[in-house]
């Protein structure tokens, strides 16, 4: 276990000997969550609702997906078509510990990081702003809170391993990052939460991925779900890391034994 | 040198880029689809909100659209021009910073335009369209309008410019900062909806001081006849100077780098 | 006179960390940092023409004292000049007309044929047409790469690389040339032929050159002068062979046997270096050479003599091992 816990100290390390650089990402999100967290506010006066959501729901949403960001969002895993590519990969061959549980623990470093800076953020941002959010207080929902957020964390590692062994078979590990970004932004909900899309695309939208990562959480705690639609979606989530979960093994089958046969 | 040899230049440069760019195949068309659904996404979301609210911020739809077409124009033609920007910290990683420094052309010159990316063209385009059609909607426009819209595209262009320039010389400084210039498209992300929708006092500060306001709503505004003259004076000014003070920046960074790095 | 730099000294601030997470808490919040003298108060100037090796261990000032003559530092003392320029001003006139090669750091286009990133430079350095395809065709021919121009840079072996990184740095002919290790790397074979071209260039265009390698057998095959330093302290600079003379003040004269003879009588010839029958390797001073040479042609069977000079490498780590000046 102490290798494990030394890679996440190593990787805290990292993130503050480039200080500037983590500060600045910092402050990107503090920008991205204003941006949306005040075109709500000025689309829902008070007192009024909009597709369904009274100010402070949506506020407490939005301020939701900020807190869920840190803790899903936050990865490394954009880092292992580098490390395939640039034939680092070796050095993990050759070591006694599991490639996959390396990345894992690095997530975690970073999520912790991630997490501790933007509770103080939000702090600080509650007293500026002094939104009035809403608290759940139901044990049950938080509890399945809770696990969605499990659930989310393990498959965006997922989804972001398999797009990591891209690099097995080409060098070009960013162009598809970069659409599953925007992909991600949008369908996951950080944006706006996606039942304020017309009902027979948003029955759609539940068969994807994305919506676990944020929204489904999101809706648990705001307590607008039903325990049979919880039940629905929990069920979806585990099938998506059932599926990517062999995917991920079943490739990484695959991109190493290319490697090994290649060289590298 | 010349103008029209560094314009010789930058076509040279922009050439290799492309041909560079070009070479993957895969990758330049998953960019060139992942800039239009994000253009795409928003856009439908903007159409979801007003077909419900009629309105926002007390914009009319088309107002919205023209407000995020100019958004996109704004957005797009500086990672066009100024692409090499965001390759800025690994080229400073790797030392070959020095090989730009030792050569007889502008640092500045080759940092900014280094590597203009074509695959912006076409959210340029699309956003020009947008723009037109969505301009045309409106009842408003008058000839001035539509100059001065253009004079204040240029000034939010040089207002960009400078941010540009504050980037390069953050890199040169710090050698470390690889986030700096996406915190600019984080910041100028907030005038993808008009200005007026956020709350005092952080309109006023995304206004005039962050000058978000400034860039992205600010030719919108006068183009629909609704800018003071108090405040594209003001816009002129604060681009002018702000400029001036990016140019001094990068010359006190390259000292900077001159006196420290190894 | 070409370049000259006087009392020139190069100090920066380097920041420390301590081991450990908490090492990096502590230098997130505040750093320390540390100042580095890396050249001080060195002198020395060169002529047109001359090919000069610089010489000295890793982190002696080497690479900075060549940044500060191209322009990319600007010094913390003294004075520098190129070719009656001040380096650090980068008047374009000037960076016409030098060039900088670092062995370590590639300026190629990865992904472009090489012939790409030298019609670039050709543009940068506004090189007319004329001197352009006649320069081409000279440097391909002297470096043998005429096969290589339109490969991609990425498909290059690090040979093959560093010709076309040199072709590439010279297309505007440059009078002054700043090498930083370009052998290295590199095999021996490889380096060899590099070492013949940045001869021929020297010679063909009388140009400046400044170099700096590990490998003492590009100094030596290279320069016949050298200047040394370490610790950021110029150590020597004067003659090659006057160094020799003075650090080593002796020849290695080899002889090989014809047949087998008594160890006994060659003990007192001289200094024995090695002596492995058939090969006798004998260290004497200048004075007592001709002596030497002709008591052993008296009185043994050789087969084969020869007089070499001191090997460099040895000569070398002795100055810095004496560190005087």
């Amino acid at each position: 276990m102490s290798k494990y816990s030394s890679i996440i100290i190593n990787t805290w390390n990292e993130i503050l000997t480039y200080r500037l650089s983590f500060v600045m990402w910092r402050l990107r999100t503090i920008f991205q969550l204003l941006t949306i967290y005040f075109l709500w506010h000025s689309l829902i006066p008070k007192s009024q609702t909009l597709f369904g959501y009274s100010q402070s729901v949506m506020l407490t949403y939005i301020v939701g997906t900020a807190v869920l960001s840190a803790i899903v969002f936050s990865t490394r895993t954009h880092e292992i078509g580098e490390n395939i590519n640039s034939g680092n990969l070796s050095s993990f061959l050759t070591k006694p510990i599991s490639y996959f549980g390396y990345w894992f623990c690095r997530d975690i470093g970073d999520k912790l990081m991630n997490i501790s800076f933007s509770i103080i953020e939000l702090f600080i941002l509650f007293f500026i702003l002094r939104p009035s959010l809403f608290i759940q207080t139901n044990i049950e929902y938080l509890l399945f809170f809770l696990i969605a957020i499990v659930f989310g964390v393990l498959l965006y590692f997922l989804i972001g391993a398999m797009l990591g062994m891209i690099g097995f078979w080409s060098p070009e590990v960013w162009a598809p990052r970069f659409i599953f970004f925007i992909l991600v932004q949008f369908f996951s909900g950080a944006l706006f939460p996606l039942d304020i899309f017309p009902k027979p695309i948003f029955a759609l939208f539940q068969f994807l991925p994305f919506p676990y990562l944020l929204f489904f959480p999101l809706k648990i705690y705001l307590g607008q779900i039903s325990f049979a639609e919880i039940a629905q979606g929990l069920t979806v989530t585990m099938v998506w890391i059932f599926v990517l979960w062999h995917g991920v093994a079943l490739v990484w089958q695959k991109g190493l034994r290319m490697y090994t046969a290649y060289g590298n | 040198m010349g103008i029209k040899k560094y314009f010789m230049l930058w076509w040279l440069f922009t050439r290799i880029t492309t041909q560079v760019a070009l070479q993957s195949r895969f990758g330049t068309v998953i960019f060139l689809v992942g800039k239009l659904l994000r253009f795409t996404f928003f856009l439908l979301f903007l159409v979801l909100l007003v077909s419900k609210t009629k309105s926002i911020a007390s914009y009319s739809f088309w107002q919205v659209i023209f407000f995020f077409a100019t958004f996109n124009l704004l957005d797009s033609i500086p990672q066009f021009l100024w692409r090499e920007v965001y390759r800025f910290r690994n080229y400073i990683m790797r030392g070959f910073f020095d090989y730009i420094i030792t050569k007889p052309i502008s640092p500045l010159f080759r940092c900014l335009f280094g590597g203009s990316d074509i695959l912006d063209l076409f959210i340029l385009l699309i956003s020009v369209v947008f723009a037109i059609y969505s301009a045309g909607q409106l009842s408003v426009v008058t000839f001035t309008g539509v100059i001065v819209y253009m004079l204040l595209i240029i000034n939010a262009l040089l207002i960009s410019l400078a941010f540009h320039i504050f980037v390069l010389s953050v890199g040169v400084v710090t050698t470390e900062v690889d986030n700096s210039i996406m915190l600019y498209r984080d910041l100028t992300q907030m005038g993808r909806v008009p200005i007026d929708v956020y709350q005092e006092p952080l309109r006023g500060l995304l206004t005039f001081v962050i000058p978000v306001g400034m860039m992205m709503t600010f030719p919108a505004k006068a183009l629909m006849g609704i800018l003071s003259l108090e405040n594209m004076l003001y816009a002129v000014l604060f681009s002018i100077t702000l400029l001036f003070l990016s140019l001094y920046f990068w010359q006190f960074s390259l000292k900077k780098y001159a006196s420290v790095s190894s | 006179m070409i370049i000259s730099i006087s009392h020139l000294s190069k100090h920066y601030t380097i920041y420390k960390k301590n081991p450990g997470f908490l090492g990096t808490i502590q230098s997130f919040l505040t750093r320390k940092y540390e100042k580095v003298k890396a050249v001080e108060d060195i002198s020395f100037s060169i002529n047109e023409g001359e090919l000069v090796g610089f010489i000295g261990p890793n982190g002696a000032g080497k690479t900075t004292t060549l940044k500060c003559l191209s322009g990319l530092l600007y010094p913390t003392q003294g004075k520098a000049s190129v070719l009656g320029y001040d380096p650090y001003q980068r008047k374009s006139l000037f960076l016409k007309q030098i060039s900088l090669v670092m062995g370590q750091k590639n300026q190629l286009w990865w992904d472009l044929p090489v012939i790409e990133s030298v019609a670039l430079n050709k543009e940068i350095y506004g090189v007319s047409e004329g001197d352009y395809s006649k320069t081409l065709l000279e440097l391909t021919e002297l470096l043998e790469i005429g096969n290589l121009l339109n490969v991609q840079a990425k498909k290059l072996s690090l040979g093959q690389r560093m010709k076309c990184e040199l072709m590439s740095a010279l297309i505007h002919k440059p009078k002054v040339l700043f090498l930083d290790e370009p052998t290295i790397g590199l095999d021996v074979l490889m380096q060899k032929k590099l070492r013949e071209f940045i001869k021929e260039y020297n010679k063909r265009y009388n140009a400046t050159i400044m170099l700096t390698s590990h490998y003492m057998r590009d100094v030596q095959a290279l320069c016949k002068r050298v200047i040394i330093i370490n610790h950021g302290r110029l150590l020597y600079d004067g003659q090659l062979l006057e160094l020799i003379k003075k650090h080593a003040p002796y020849k290695l004269i080899k002889v090989i046997f014809k047949e087998l003879v008594d160890p006994k009588k060659v003990e007192n010839l001289g200094q024995i270096m090695r002596f492995v029958y058939p090969e006798l390797v004998l260290r004497v001073p200048h004075s007592k050479m001709g002596k030497i040479v002709t008591k052993v042609l008296e009185e043994f069977p050789v087969e084969d003599l020869t007089i070499e000079d001191p090997d460099i490498e040895y000569v070398i780590r002795e100055v810095f091992s004496k560190n005087i000046k």
